[in-house]
């Protein structure tokens, strides 16, 4: 399973995205405002998740900026961050 | 123009000059200005149900008259500088203690008593405090820090910023500094809000602070503070709310907390009934369905 598909799944699941499936998120659907709708304490989520089922820290506002705009470029940060095991 | 006439009696003859024109002041709002009137209302007929009419017209005089010599403390606290005995904490050693931790703190506080000026008392602290605050463009009201130009002693997160200023908030506290929010009032949507008693009525409180403070695991320390006197003020930790870091997405889960924390807020204005300054109807749960807006009376709103 890709990163991509990981991260759908566990937004769906761990954000309470009832009325959604992984497969009907769009990689490049805008993570908040229009696209997935979340909000602001929805991105507080979104790190911890992101640590807890990546081991990967989003440590500042310049990546979290980059990385929080879709699926996309949350998945790639993932990607090029991820401990190796 | 009023404000220059304020600051002016303040420089002048300190914060005493300037109590007689704010009592007329006042008056004038009490008695010409109902829409000002207005606002105080929803709160005092909570926290006095039984008051008649005519009380209530004296009770909204004095309402207007302790939230306007808290903007005068604050303007005199500006242009001369904070005196080290004018504002008393209690709790320093707790605070202290749960910033030992090193997880962070949130700071909650709210509406009551001189919660900005009060905060230059945390001056102490060796960490960087950061405040959620949100200025309004064209704001021509001043922040104590402001009337000497001298550098904001916190770092200010702006709510219209990037995600709410959520993610900054969740790096400071990662970081081991301190975050300030107010727990009364919420500038987003009502989704961030759980429906919680308070003085007899349902409101809606933020849960935001709570989720945040689950997310970095740090505790929640409630600071009130209450006007003595002219210039002088009193902070008080109150309680430190520690919530599980299990809690998740669905805002019920943080409702005990919330409550903890509106009990709290009510036995507080319940022993300083008149240094509550949320002027605007809490409890009018479907108003609260629109994004919550500060229709508190400013400095420029009561030209004070």
């Amino acid at each position: 399973m890709t990163t991509k598909e990981q991260l759908k799944q566990i937004l769906v699941s761990d954000l309470n995205l009832e009325d959604m499936t992984p497969e009907q998120i769009p990689d490049d659907s805008p993570l908040f405002g229009q696209g997935l709708g979340l909000d602001s304490l929805d991105a507080v989520e979104l790190v911890v998740i992101v640590q807890r089922h990546f081991g990967v820290e989003i440590k500042d506002m310049q990546e979290a900026r980059s990385a929080f705009q879709t699926v996309e470029t949350l998945a790639t940060l993932i990607d090029e961050r991820r401990p190796t095991t | 123009m009023q404000h220059g006439i304020f600051y002016l009696l303040i420089r002048l003859g300190g914060t005493r000059a300037a109590v007689p024109l704010l009592h007329a002041v006042a008056l004038y709002y009490v008695l010409l200005r109902p829409s000002i009137r207005r606002r105080t209302l929803p709160y005092l007929t909570r926290r006095f149900p039984a008051a008649p009419t005519w009380r209530r017209l004296l009770l909204a005089y004095r309402m207007i008259v302790e939230f306007g010599k808290v903007l005068i403390d604050r303007a005199a606290m500006g242009m001369s500088g904070l005196d080290p005995h004018s504002i008393t904490l209690s709790g320093r050693e707790t605070l202290l203690g749960v910033l030992g931790e090193g997880h962070g703190v949130v700071l909650l506080t709210a509406h009551v008593g001189c919660w900005q000026t009060g905060m230059a008392a945390l001056n102490f602290i060796d960490v960087p405090v950061h405040l959620l605050m949100q200025r309004e463009e064209g704001d021509i009201d001043l922040h104590y820090f402001e009337h000497r130009g001298l550098p904001c002693p916190f770092r200010i997160i702006d709510p219209r910023g990037f995600l709410g200023g959520s993610i900054e908030m969740l790096q400071a506290l990662k970081r081991g500094e301190v975050v300030s929010v107010m727990g009364d009032r919420d500038s987003g949507s009502v989704r961030n809000t759980v429906a919680v008693e308070f003085l007899g009525g349902t409101a809606r409180f933020p849960f935001s602070p709570f989720k945040i403070a689950a997310a970095a695991g740090a505790p929640v320390v409630v600071l009130l503070s209450h006007r003595t006197g002219l210039s002088s003020a009193h902070l008080e930790v109150v309680d430190v709310i520690r919530v599980p870091d299990n809690l998740r997405v669905d805002p019920e889960e943080f409702k005990p907390f919330v409550e903890k924390f509106v009990k709290t807020l009510e036995d507080y204005v319940t022993a300083h009934p008149f240094q509550f300054f949320n002027f605007y109807d809490m409890w009018d749960i479907n108003a609260a369905q629109e994004p919550v807006r500060n229709t508190a009376p400013s400095l420029r709103s009561m030209r004070l």
